[in-house]
């Protein structure tokens, strides 16, 4: 007889060894474009280092070996989070990568909830009512979010809100500089704020989040938006919402037992993918506001002409992209019969 | 910015569009701003009234006035010049992006769908890996290891545009390759080569062609993104991304002038592109319904 746990447990199996060779193919990637087309060694010590440096670059970092070592070193190394030395900052970038991720995920995850509890409502009430008031401002929501450069929106509600309103703290980090900052125990502001129980602190850091979190949720709402109206006008068009209907269901019934369990699953894809989006879009946000996470360290690190930091960020926004994935396909499967059925 | 989920890809064969179709497309509002972006561009020479390229020390940061219609920006360079020949960088660099991407997508997504089995399998997979990467990211490494100019702006954003192409593609070429036409074409001799080349191609190319104003809506908004960093563009160079940076400094100080009106073109092209690429799509819908 087959255990219960037998199914999922091979599909969670399956799904988490498609995450490895995906990951494995994006290291791949990384390794080919660093090490095969671009020199890390002039890179490194620059265009006009002499022939001894150079040599000794090029052994120093093991360029001599056989390829296939090379890249094997690479993996091992990546697989222990040894994603190199930052030139500017004079640490492994692991380091920083680890100081700096809370900022990153505290700003991407108050943008998602923007998405979730903004573009989920929106979506349900435009399918609705697709003729209604609503629907025309999610429609028109949709058209600004995806063609208005987010890095600008960020600048005009800089322009508005800070300079014009005064409703929000210049655009310059997470905390004003005269607050001293919690003690640090998640790395995420807010939550340690109130578990420091420092009101003024709080205040400051949701002040500085609101803006960058709006400008960010701005150009990814649409796909969330669209994806449940969609999605709703679809099956609420179907035989059996009309059935219920002809058996005189109050409304309430057939939106929130039958149509809106059917959202959940493309809706629940579209959200990791949003997330895979964000941890990338943030980059730009985070120049505009003076943000201090991952995406203004890849700039920094740019600026610097320093490559390996930009690297790490990337192999660590697509473990992130990944992750997002498999949970979402977890949930999906937990949720769904009919993908359990299978 | 982010991509909305397709929905599935209609299959609508070419014909040749009766000239009241084409009259209402050639007078729908997105069309119109392309084609005065265009013009902006072609005679930016005629309708600029100042050089792009030369500041003017004594008149930085200038509102704007009947002298300088956009205002000046920091060097004191004439913002509405700058607008007008930087619609020549950022057009020309999405475009062609997108066209390199359509180039490369094309025929490796109808192998993938006409051959399937490994080929199939083997270029699903990369597609995939090609998804995880953040694409914004992705373009900062490459650009940092390979160098930082406007040609590996372009091949980047071309390659990052392949797995859209390629996907699409497969998903029409699908259905294409049990029909009767193609049955027919290889009774008649065809190799798979020019099957694919003669037969299978030209029927994707309609879904291909929706698909390319969004994706160059899409570009246009990278290309502007990747500049604003310090990617692709020098400074003094005229182009949307990095004129925004350069006023960025000074919105906090209420000059709003430099950084509003190159978004404002940015916003423009990217909302015109995106709004004709979704009637486009809207059409082929009803067209594939009947």
């Amino acid at each position: 007889m087959r255990s219960p746990w037998l199914g999922p447990l091979l599909y969670i199996l399956r799904r988490a060894a498609m995450i490895f060779l995906v990951l494995l193919g994006v290291c791949t990637v990384t390794f080919i474009v660093t090490r095969l087309l671009g020199n890390p060694v002039y890179l490194l010590v620059g265009q006009q280092a002499n022939k001894e440096i150079l040599d000794n670059m090029i052994h120093q970092m093991g360029l001599d070996r056989p390829l296939y070592e090379q890249y094997l070193r690479y993996l091992w190394a990546v697989a222990r989070g040894d994603l190199g030395m930052s030139r500017y900052t004079f640490r492994p970038v692991l380091e920083d990568i680890r100081l700096r991720l809370p900022a990153t995920f505290e700003l991407v995850t108050a943008a998602m909830w923007l998405i979730v509890f903004g573009g989920v409502p929106l979506g349900v009430l435009a399918a609705a009512r697709p003729r209604g008031i609503i629907a025309r401002f999610a429609q028109f929501l949709s058209q600004l979010g995806v063609s208005m450069p987010s890095f600008w929106v960020g600048l005009l509600l800089i322009y508005f809100f800070f300079f014009r309103l005064h409703w929000f703290p210049a655009p310059l980090g997470r905390l004003a500089d005269q607050i001293a900052a919690p003690p640090r125990v998640t790395g995420l502001l807010l939550v340690d704020s109130l578990l420091a129980r420092d009101h003024v602190a709080f205040r400051s850091a949701l002040g500085h989040l609101v803006l960058p979190a709006v400008t960010l949720a701005l150009g990814s709402v649409p796909a969330t938006l669209q994806i449940t109206r969609t999605t709703l006008l679809q099956v609420l068009a179907s035989d059996y919402i009309r059935t219920a209907r002809a058996y005189g269901m109050p409304a309430r019934a057939i939106y929130f037992r039958y149509a809106l369990k059917n959202v959940v699953v493309p809706l629940i894809t579209v959200l990791a993918m949003t997330f895979g989006y964000l941890m990338s879009g943030t980059v730009l946000v985070e120049t505009v506001f003076a943000w201090p996470g991952l995406g203004l360290y890849a700039v920094d690190a740019m600026n610097h002409f320093d490559y390996e930091p930009i690297v790490g960020v990337v192999l660590l926004s697509a473990l992130f992209y990944a992750l997002a994935y498999l949970v979402a396909d977890l949930v999906s499967f937990a949720v769904d019969p009919r993908i359990r059925a299978q | 910015m982010a991509e909305v989920p397709l929905a599935e890809t209609p299959v609508v064969l070419f014909r040749r569009p009766r000239w009241r179709t084409l009259r209402r497309w050639l007078f729908c509002p997105p069309v119109i701003i392309l084609a005065l972006l265009l013009l902006g561009a072609v005679f930016a020479p005629q309708l600029a009234r100042y050089d792009p390229l030369t500041p003017s020390p004594g008149e930085k940061l200038q509102p704007p006035s009947a002298r300088h219609w956009f205002g000046t920006d920091p060097y004191g360079m004439d913002i509405f010049s700058r607008v007008l020949y930087a619609t020549r960088t950022d057009l020309t660099v999405a475009v062609l992006s997108v066209l390199l991407g359509i180039a490369a997508g094309i025929p490796l997504g109808a192998l993938a769908g006409y051959l399937g089995g490994w080929v199939d399998e083997a270029l699903t997979r990369l597609t995939e890996v090609m998804q995880a990467f953040p694409q914004i990211l992705f373009a900062m490494a490459v650009m940092a290891a390979l160098g930082n100019n406007l040609v590996n702006l372009v091949l980047i954003l071309a390659f990052l545009n392949v797995p859209v192409y390629l996907k699409m593609v497969r998903s029409v070429t699908l259905p294409l390759r049990e029909s009767d036409f193609v049955l027919a074409a290889r009774c008649a001799g065809h190799t798979t080569g020019s099957l694919v080349v003669r037969h299978i191609i030209p029927n994707t190319l309609v879904p291909v062609f929706s698909q390319f104003s969004l994706s160059c809506s899409y570009a246009v908004q990278m290309v502007a993104g990747l500049s604003f960093i310090g990617l692709g563009v020098k400074i003094p160079h005229p182009e949307w991304g990095s004129m925004i940076s350069l006023g960025a400094n000074y919105i906090v100080f209420g000059m709003w002038w430099p950084a509003l009106f190159p978004g404002l073109a940015t916003f423009l092209a990217a909302f015109a592109l995106h709004d004709l690429g979704q009637r486009l799509r809207r059409s082929l819908l009803r067209e594939a319904e009947g």
